[in-house]
Order: C-alpha cells, then structure tokens, then sequence
C-alpha cells in the first residue's frame, strides 16, 4: 500500500510514512526510535508495523515526544500521520 | 490556540516576526556595546555614564519580557512551557540584579560588590542551570544521557581545576581577608558557578541536542548552549581580568548582555518551532 510523506511524496511503509513525519522536529534517529517502541511493545519489526498499529504507535508518540513539544505540535504530527496511513 | 496544519509542510519555520526581532536585539545589543565603551573610557558628568548604565538596564528588561512571554504563549501547562519559563525567570533575575548594582553603584555611590545584587545574579545561574538540566532530563526516553553525563562532567572537573589554579588559590583566596567572608564567597562562586552551573550543563545539553541532528525541535536548545557558552566566557574571562588586574574590555564586558540576548532570541526560535504548520 503506497502512503504520502509528510512531504507529499510516496513513500514504502508506515514505518517510513511515520519516520518522514516526525523526522523533521526530532531528527532521524529519535524519529526511528519511536517506531521501534512501538513495534517493541507490539512484538513486531518495524517493517511489518501497520496503519492499524496506529493507537500503539500514538500512545508513544505522545508518551516521548510529550515532555519536548508542546501538545499542539504532538496533535498536528498524529493527524498527519493519520492522514496519511 | 494555533491552528494545526500539515507538519513538515514547506512554509518556513522561522517567521518574519522572529527576524525582525533579531534584528532589533542585534541592533540593541550593538549600541549596548557602544554604551560600554562609554562606562569604560574616563567620563565627564553623570548624564553619559547613567544613559549608559540605564540603556543596558532597559534592553536587558525588554529582553526579559521577550522571554517570559514566549514562555506564556507556548503553555505554563506544557513541559517546554514551564522550561521556557525557567528561561525568562534567569533573565529577569540577571535584569534585576543589574538594576539593583546600577542604583547602588551609580546613585547611591557605594561598593556594588558583593551587594544584593549578586543574590540576583546568582539566581540566574540557578535559574539556569534549572532550565538546561530539565531540558536534558525531558529527552531521557529519546537518547541516552549517561555518555553525555560523563563527557560533561569530564570537562568540568577539568574547568574547575584551570578555575583553581589560575584564579583561586592565585589571587582569591589569598585576600580572603582583605574581600571579606561574602567578598572571597562571591568571587569564588562566579567562576566555579561558570564552569558547574553554566558549562557542564551546556556542554551535556549540546551532546544531548546533538542526537536530534538537524531536528528543530533542538534548534532553540543550540542557541541556550551558545549563550550559556558566552555567559561562562565572559563572566570567567572578567573574574580572571579583575583579579589579575588587566585592563577593561567593553566588548568582553558586552558578553552578559549577549548571553541574555541569545536567551531571547531562542526563545522567539521556539515559539516559531511549536507553532503548528
């Protein structure tokens, strides 16, 4: 399944959608390292983390980035990977 | 509240507001420095030497205010509210100490040093310090912090034995009974306090922001560093010169208020960097 990027263009996995979105406020690495978490507490790899791993993926989205960003940057990162799975 | 658009959207992060006022402050900051070289050089009347007193003090309260309210408009609710805050209020510390030295010191002609000023003073570096340790502690689920920890405080065992031997067991401690009991404290407190409450944090934030890479959620953390880099510089490199009794600088004495002035600045580079896009 193609998803969009962040910056509009087609990208592989939700793995790589969710990278793309957060990447540019957190940086690649950290950007990768919320992913893992998430497929960590799934038991999954990365690539195979999915559009429905959404609501693990949002509850640590929310739980890192929370003491960094405020709750409007962390809302508008969730809707546009929302909006893009 | 700020209206949520797409993140990573290709409008610029930094807004002509915040270029506009780094502009101002640069420019404010320029003729602060013109002004220190009138304090420094011989002075005929009262009315040079207070404007330029006075003209720091006013830039370091607008300098305050600029910090205090990105704090409030990001969110005293939010974390990074709260650290901003923590910001603002190592400003309006150094802004109040300042004032208070200026009305002892030029109007009411009396020793400034040590006075209730330095409580002021200290306070920022408290305030500080409070504020970068915080911001390190925020991103402890992100990246590790034991690495930086230890390179950190490597430098500052490093910093203070330099402190130590070039400036307090040289000059400090022995008038300890000439500068007094709060005299020999203070003194000793401002460059061991550069290099423990200023540099170390500042150098484990920096290694800490480092892991983000060009993530702009550490683009305002980079400009804390700087300023926390440029207090400890000048605060130290002042200690050093006093004592050794070298002789004045304004532009090493400009330093302070360019430490507060990238304080502001950073903050303003926040602001734009949580505004939703």
């Amino acid at each position: 399944m193609a998803l969009i990027s962040a910056k509009g263009s087609f990208v592989a996995t939700f793995r790589d959608h969710v990278v793309s979105t957060l990447a540019p406020y957190v940086g690649q690495a950290v950007a990768d390292t919320c992913v893992r978490a998430t497929a960590l507490s799934l038991g999954k790899t990365t690539d195979t983390l999915a559009t429905d791993d959404f609501p693990i993926l949002e509850n640590n989205v929310r739980r890192l980035l929370g003491p960094v960003a405020p709750s409007n940057v962390i809302a508008d990162l969730l809707h546009t990977i929302e909006r893009g799975s | 509240m700020n209206t949520a658009a797409p993140a990573g959207s290709k409008t610029r992060v930094i807004s002509n507001t915040t270029i506009a006022w780094i502009a101002a402050i640069a420019a404010l900051t320029l003729v602060n420095w013109y002004c220190l070289g009138i304090v420094e050089e011989e002075f005929t009347g009262i009315l040079p030497y207070g404007v330029a007193y006075w003209f720091g003090n006013v830039l370091d309260v607008l300098l305050a205010v600029l910090t205090i309210g990105t704090a409030i408009r990001v969110g005293l609710r939010e974390n990074v509210g709260k650290i901003w805050l923590l910001v603002g209020l190592a400003v309006a510390a150094y802004t109040v100490g300042d004032i208070v030295f200026t009305i002892i010191d030029l109007h009411l002609g009396q020793d400034p040093y040590p006075s209730l000023a330095d409580v002021f003073y200290t306070l920022e570096y408290v305030f500080l310090f409070w504020a970068m340790m915080r911001a390190i502690r925020s991103y402890r689920a992100l990246v590790p912090l034991t690495t930086p920890g230890i390179i950190a405080a490597a430098f500052g065992v490093l910093g203070v034995a330099i402190i130590y031997t070039q400036l307090l067991a040289t000059y400090i401690f022995p008038s300890a009974s000439e500068t007094g009991f709060w005299g020999t404290l203070v003194s000793t407190f401002y460059p061991v306090g550069d290099i423990v409450l200023m540099l170390v944090p500042a150098i484990m934030l920096a290694l800490v922001i480092r892991q983000l890479g060009a993530g702009r959620l550490g683009w305002p953390w980079w400009i804390v560093v700087a300023s926390s880099f440029v207090l400890a510089v000048a605060d130290a490199a002042y200690s050093y010169r006093d004592w050794a009794g070298l002789p004045g600088s304004s532009l090493l004495d400009s330093g302070w208020v360019v430490s507060l002035a990238l304080l502001a600045i950073a903050s303003l580079v926040a602001r734009d960097v949580y505004r939703s896009r």
